[in-house]
């Protein structure tokens, strides 16, 4: 579904790339996470990936980017939209500011595709009833929290259908509420595997849980590909800026004084955490015992 | 708590000028625009306010808006001017003297006249906002082939003053917390502006690039035929006084032209 081969992207006036020799390959249906240290160049490849750049911002690019059947670097924006969606982090500057309502912002992009206005409607009304806006249709998209205009982002973007979804540090402006809102609707959406979803995140509790392969960035490159088991406990990210989750940080500390074996697989789940730590009790209470 | 509050004049109400296609209310606008222009002598523009735009007003039951916001807008042109024109007008009659200044007979009718022109053009451009939807008059326009970009050019002209004070109160406040002194004498708070002016300009411009990648996301540069959740009703009785108002309009022209007004 996504095929990046070598992609190398330096923005107008930059020194250095902002992609270096990037090669991906993502399926249809996979929900890939993208960490990165910030400047890593994460939201760089959201643009790369739906056409932004370099259609919108210009500058230097080498290499092939394919989404969905398309190349989009020589595909214009326009016919992008309805196949590669983008959400982004600020849920206030993704109102359109075109329609008054709920329901006619989501309309809106159905209406720029020229989509008969029967179908318009239940597709609308199917959208917010997935992300959970049924009751919000008839407000003002000004008037609604965080949360809840990401959501209305997601369905403004999803309602298109697209085979793509990309979605840039969704919740980085959103409080706890909120964030689990947006997750919520992202393993809703994930479960059906319709949509490939490609999720920027610093949020790597959320990503451990959610996420099906995990990119670590650094610098423009890749430097860690893998299930997020693997990938989020991997020891030697941190040098990146990189951080882990809670549980691997808890583990850490525990082989750190010698209550855990060195090579035991670390935890990135709660549940996982879980498993580790009780194991971890059932020795000691062996040992007590003994 | 109306979702048009704070982005556009428009209030909701169920008369028939509310039902009135955009298109139809736009070229009554552009009529007075007109008319405003061509009408002569001081008086006849004020006859045109009160004939068609007092009773749509009434139909449309937002008169006594119209009336208070046309008020409001009008009223420091009138007075200002009533002051210059009258006072300042070189020759003419002198019809009462204040000291030594005097005020002159032409420089009151000019002032009058200009003022006429002002209520009726403000008049009719807030007829149209207190009574049509921002969005529909959009998509009204798009369906007869204006190009979106300027559609919504129109649409978010509309919407840059609230931002644009709800963007500078969090800057002032973010300021403040770091220690600007923004109350005091006139100057001090005049000084506390100055930095305000930077970042609200640059958050404005990094708004404005997210707001376009948001549009673009929607499809919105796609050329080709689009739909509208929204059902515009037209009629042809409406196309008629469409065609009616510009008839009008041209009738008006030549009569002024040919002088026989």
């Amino acid at each position: 579904m996504i095929h990046i081969e070598n992609l190398t992207y330096t923005y107008p006036r930059a020194p250095r790339p902002a992609l270096d020799h990037i090669s991906l390959d993502i399926p249809q249906g996979q929900f890939c996470a993208v960490i990165g240290a910030n400047g890593a160049g994460k939201t760089t490849l959201c643009y790369a990936l739906t056409g932004f750049i370099p259609n919108f911002y210009r500058g230097k690019l080498e290499g092939r980017v394919q989404v969905a059947g398309r190349d989009v670097l020589t595909t214009p924006l326009s016919e992008l939209a309805g196949e590669i969606g983008l959400v982004f982090d600020n849920p206030f500057n993704q109102i359109t500011g075109a329609r008054f309502s709920v329901r006619e912002e989501v309309a809106f992009g159905l209406e720029n595709l020229g989509v008969p206005r029967e179908e318009m409607l239940a597709r609308v009304e199917e959208v917010l009833a997935r992300t959970g806006l049924a009751e919000l249709a008839e407000r003002s998209p000004f008037t609604l929290s965080g949360g809840q205009q990401q959501r209305l982002a997601i369905a403004s973007v999803l309602v298109m259908r697209p085979q793509v979804l990309v979605l840039d540090e969704p919740t980085s402006q959103l409080d706890p509420v909120g964030t689990k809102e947006v997750f919520s609707v992202l393993r809703d959406l994930a479960a059906t595997r319709e949509t490939t979803i490609v999720l920027t995140e610093h949020k790597l509790e959320w990503v451990a849980v959610f996420a099906d392969r995990v990119i670590a960035l650094a610098e423009g490159r890749i430097v860690a590909d893998g299930p997020p088991h693997q990938v989020l406990a991997a020891p030697d990210l941190e040098r990146y800026g990189i951080g882990q989750t809670r549980y691997t940080q808890a583990a850490r500390h525990a082989q750190a004084r010698g209550l855990a074996a060195p090579d035991k697989p670390l935890p990135v789940t709660l549940e996982q955490a879980v498993a580790f730590f009780t194991s971890l009790m059932s020795v000691a209470e062996g040992d007590v015992m003994r | 708590m109306s979702s048009y509050a704070a982005f556009s004049l428009y209030v909701a109400r169920e008369s028939g000028l509310h039902r009135l296609h955009p298109l139809t209310k736009l070229a009554l606008t552009g009529f007075c625009l007109f008319a405003s222009l061509v009408l002569p002598g001081a008086w006849a523009t004020y006859a045109a306010f009160g004939v068609i735009l007092l009773p749509l007003a009434a139909w449309g039951q937002v008169l006594p808006l119209l009336l208070r916001a046309a008020w409001r807008t009008v009223l420091p042109f009138a007075l200002s001017l009533f002051l210059i024109q009258g006072f300042f007008w070189t020759g003419g009659t002198p019809v009462l003297a204040l000291g030594p200044l005097s005020l002159k007979r032409e420089g009151v009718l000019f002032a009058i006249q200009s003022t006429g022109r002002i209520l009726l053009i403000v008049s009719s451009f807030l007829l149209l906002s207190l009574s049509t939807r921002p969005d529909a008059l959009m998509i009204a326009l798009s369906q007869r082939g204006v190009p979106t970009g300027i559609a919504y050019i129109i649409l978010a002209t509309i919407q840059i003053v609230p931002r644009f004070q709800a963007k500078a109160a969090t800057i002032l406040d973010a300021q403040r917390s770091r220690g600007l002194e923004t109350e005091g004498h006139l100057r001090q708070r005049f000084r506390a502006l100055l930095p305000l002016i930077k970042p609200l300009v640059l958050g404005s411009i990094v708004d404005i690039e997210e707001r376009a990648i948001a549009l673009e996301a929607r499809a919105f540069s796609r050329r080709g035929p689009k739909t509208s959740l929204l059902v515009l009703v037209d009629s042809p009785a409406q196309a008629a006084v469409r065609w009616l108002l510009l008839l009008a309009a041209l009738a008006l022209l030549a009569a002024r032209l040919f002088r026989a007004i």
